[in-house]
């Protein structure tokens, strides 16, 4: 099996890491959203899990949520009711959008079986009061750490998490930047199993692995790679079929601006004696996520994509009621169509009616 | 969905007329500042008002514009007109509403009474995101100075550490920094006397509530909605003060004379969600079975459900920092789930009434959470379904008055039971 498959296997069957690691009787902590620090989970010796959804259908979760609250929350409520996250020891979530602080105020209430935990960040960037703050929220976070998990959490411990998982995002970097060549190394939907395998994956494991796929791949070309390079932002996509789509239509996604690829590798930590605020300042130091101020930082580095992986166009992909891309979008739309065309289009997490996104992406990239 | 079924909500004390000719004076005053060059500020009332006073700033606040626009059922033109701008029908109507008004290349005249163009923005994402996101595109749209104010959401219940405390303070200094820079004279000893005001204001809104308590209830949220005003744009100001001083000693008079809003009150309702701004009428609607909504959630959107002990003008940014992260409107519900079943017992509610508006990210998660709270902690059912109540093009008025006759008959009927 070459390692395009491994990652493929472990995206499609993350049990067995799971099985594996809890085998010696170690703990898994869930999570959702880029301002749980995985490093400090990691350090207490407890394997950071992020939570992803499926496209079932939502069963139990709509008695709980309304049907206008983000899809993809509700099917991950809709997995912790069905005890699809049984798993977990722990959950823990952080200050991002309304949907996710909801999901706290609901998981806390009606899923006994995981304790739920909120991390309160700031969601103003560059900002030392702010910084302070999310340090002693952090500190909360990492004694609810030891104490889970009844390891000491040592300022090593803490530098050499932040060591290994550094390593993970410059790998996975190098090898996104495959796709900068004019016909990419590795398609967008390859990319993206890729970077989420190694998401679900002990970093250990997952960093001898990035570095066995970069030299299988890194004198490859992928078929078909003459159509228009797109760059493909939004809300969550924890799943290839919406990349596969526009790939089928034609269209080489050169670069993916998403949660599950590259907001999770485009930075790593500085240089800091104290890991506790390399963390704090990793996280306060740069805006990815939507929710965050100032959103000119997110424009900006929007632009550096388009530019280093020599974007045609841009296709937002929004989940039905994800306030921070739908408003992003439409706040952005002008300014991005200075630059190169850029197609909005609502998606259900679950990919029903993807036969009408089909005939939409076919015209964009045809019109590209 | 035509404007036909809709109807002003009928209001029984003579305090909500002075209350409404306050909404005009507030306007007026800003437009007149506007004309003398002062710069008019747009923000949101979970941005201490106390502020704005303290700094003599001209403020329009994001979730009273859209009230005034709605209640002469303009919503939807102004909505259309975001919508044209890229905004999907799944964000906010309230901040679609308010963005098609800012960026509309013309206004009715009426609406020209309330309405100053902005010069700064102060934004925030307490309570929810649309406050802080909405706001930057009018930024854009008119090129001004943009302000982002972050609010840590509450993980804490009733007991806010300092440390959260003290980082809410920076940003609100900062706030205040920034308004420096744009030509404002800050005073502190305003900003105290404000503090003391507002004090004052929620002590008043505390005893106006404990009068509203009586039955048969000498007040409906019909009124309540409009009495609810000082809260939002008044605080920390005298005339907030003096209008419900006003309206207190008013509704001591009716408790005092038995004289309720019905004759033959017997059903007792509590309205959560945003009621239909464009049909206020609605609320009068259950009136024909003699219920009466009692009270209303909205009427704390933006405070008034806090302590007024944890004021200290002394410390007044600590205090309004405190306040503020406190607030039942935050997106933690474990506030909001307490004060509305403490609601519900104090008022004497049968009945809780949860009116979803799709487009909010924030209320709509609480309904599940309150419904289950309610039932368990007093046994009172709660009814739940679909009303936008800011865009009128949503509005069905078969459906919403099915939704509310068969709850409150079975009501009637479980009392008669």
């Amino acid at each position: 099996m070459g390692t395009l498959e491994t990652m493929k296997d472990i995206f499609d069957n993350p049990n067995k890491i799971i099985e594996e690691w809890k085998k010696d009787g170690r703990k898994v902590v869930g999570h959702r959203c880029m301002y749980v620090p995985e490093e400090i989970i990691h350090a207490a010796g407890m394997l950071p899990y992020p939570t992803f959804g499926t496209p079932e259908p939502i069963k139990k979760a709509d008695s709980y949520f309304q049907p206008c609250a983000c899809e993809f929350v509700r099917n991950l409520f809709d997995l912790a009711l069905d005890k699809k996250f049984g798993f977990l020891d722990s959950m823990v979530l952080c200050n991002t959008c309304d949907a996710v602080r909801h999901l706290y105020n609901m998981w806390d209430t009606y899923v006994d079986s995981v304790p739920c935990y909120m991390v309160n960040n700031p969601q103003k960037m560059y900002d030392e009061s702010g910084f302070k703050f999310y340090r002693m929220e952090l500190e909360k976070f990492k004694k609810l750490m030891e104490d889970l998990s009844g390891n000491k959490i040592t300022d090593e411990s803490l530098k050499k998490s932040i060591e290994l998982y550094d390593e993970t995002r410059k790998l996975l970097k190098e090898l996104n930047d495959l796709r900068k060549r004019d016909i990419p190394a590795i398609s967008g939907s390859e990319f993206l199993v890729t970077s989420m395998a190694s998401m679900l994956m002990p970093k250990e494991k997952a960093n001898p692995l990035l570095r066995k796929l970069i030299d299988e791949v890194k004198n490859r070309e992928i078929k078909n790679a003459d159509g228009p390079r797109i760059l493909l932002t939004g809300s969550i996509i924890d799943n290839p079929t919406l990349i596969e789509l526009v790939e089928d239509m034609g269209g080489v996604v050169a670069v993916d601006d998403l949660c599950t690829s590259a907001k999770y590798f485009w930075y790593t930590t500085k240089p800091n004696n104290d890991p506790m605020d390399a963390i704090v300042r990793f996280n306060l130091e740069r805006t990815l996520c939507a929710c965050a101020h100032p959103s000119e930082d997110r424009y900006d580095y929007l632009q550096e994509l388009i530019r280093e992986f020599n974007v045609d166009g841009i296709i937002y992909f929004n989940i039905k009621y994800c306030h921070p891309f739908v408003y992003e979008s439409a706040i952005f739309r002008k300014k991005l169509e200075e630059e190169v065309p850029t197609l909005t289009l609502e998606v259900d997490h679950s990919l029903s009616g993807l036969g009408q996104l089909k005939t939409r992406v076919q015209a964009f990239i045809e019109m590209l | 969905m035509t404007t036909k079924v809709t109807a002003p909500g009928k209001k029984s004390l003579q305090t909500s007329l002075e209350i409404g000719k306050a909404v005009k004076a507030y306007y007026a005053n800003i437009k007149e500042a506007k004309e003398k060059g002062v710069p008019v500020i747009w923000s949101y009332g979970l941005i201490p008002r106390e502020i704005f006073n303290a700094l003599d700033a001209p403020a329009i606040y994001l979730e009273h514009l859209p009230v005034v626009i709605g209640t002469k059922q303009l919503s939807g033109h102004y909505i259309q007109i975001a919508e044209e701008e890229g905004f999907s029908r799944d964000v906010c109507a309230f901040h679609r509403c308010f963005l098609g008004c800012a960026v509309a290349k013309e206004r009715e005249p009426y609406l020209e009474k309330f309405f100053a163009p902005p010069d700064i923005i102060v934004a925030t994402n307490l309570p929810c995101m649309s406050e802080s996101k909405s706001f930057l595109y009018v930024a854009d749209h008119y090129g001004i100075p943009y302000h982002f104010v972050d609010a840590p959401i509450n993980t804490w219940g009733s007991d806010i550490p300092d440390y959260a405390v003290e980082y809410y303070v920076d940003q609100l200094q900062g706030a205040i920094d920034f308004l420096v820079e744009h030509g404002f004279n800050y005073n502190r000893d305003k900003l105290k006397e404000s503090v003391c005001l507002s004090k004052r204001l929620v002590e008043l809104w505390n005893e106006i509530d404990g009068y509203r308590k009586a039955v048969p209830s000498p007040m409906s949220s019909v009124d309540g909605f409009t009495a609810c005003y000082p809260l939002v744009s008044l605080a920390g100001t005298q005339l907030g003060v003096t209008l419900y001083e006003n309206l207190l000693e008013e509704l001591k008079q009716k408790v005092a004379n038995k004289e309720g809003v019905l004759d033959n009150e017997k059903l007792r309702l509590m309205w959560f969600g945003v009621p239909p701004v464009y049909n206020m009428g609605l609320l009068n609607y259950v009136e024909k079975y003699d219920a009466v909504v009692v009270k209303s959630m909205v009427e704390y959107i933006v405070g008034g459900a806090y302590d007024p002990s944890i004021m200290d003008p002394e410390r007044p940014l600590e205090s309004l920092a405190y306040k503020s992260l406190v607030d039942i409107i935050n997106p933690t519900s474990e506030n909001m789930v307490d004060f509305v079943v403490k609601t519900v017992k104090e008022f004497k509610i049968d009945g809780l009434i949860g009116s979803v508006k799709r487009s909010c990210g924030l209320l709509p998660g609480y309904m599940r959470l309150i419904k289950d709270a309610v039932y368990q902690e007093v046994g009172i059912p709660t009814s739940i379904f679909d009303l936008d109540g800011m865009d009128i093009r949503e509005y069905d008025d078969v459906t919403s008055k099915a939704n509310l006759d068969s709850f409150v008959e079975s009501l009637l009927a479980s009392k008669r039971k």
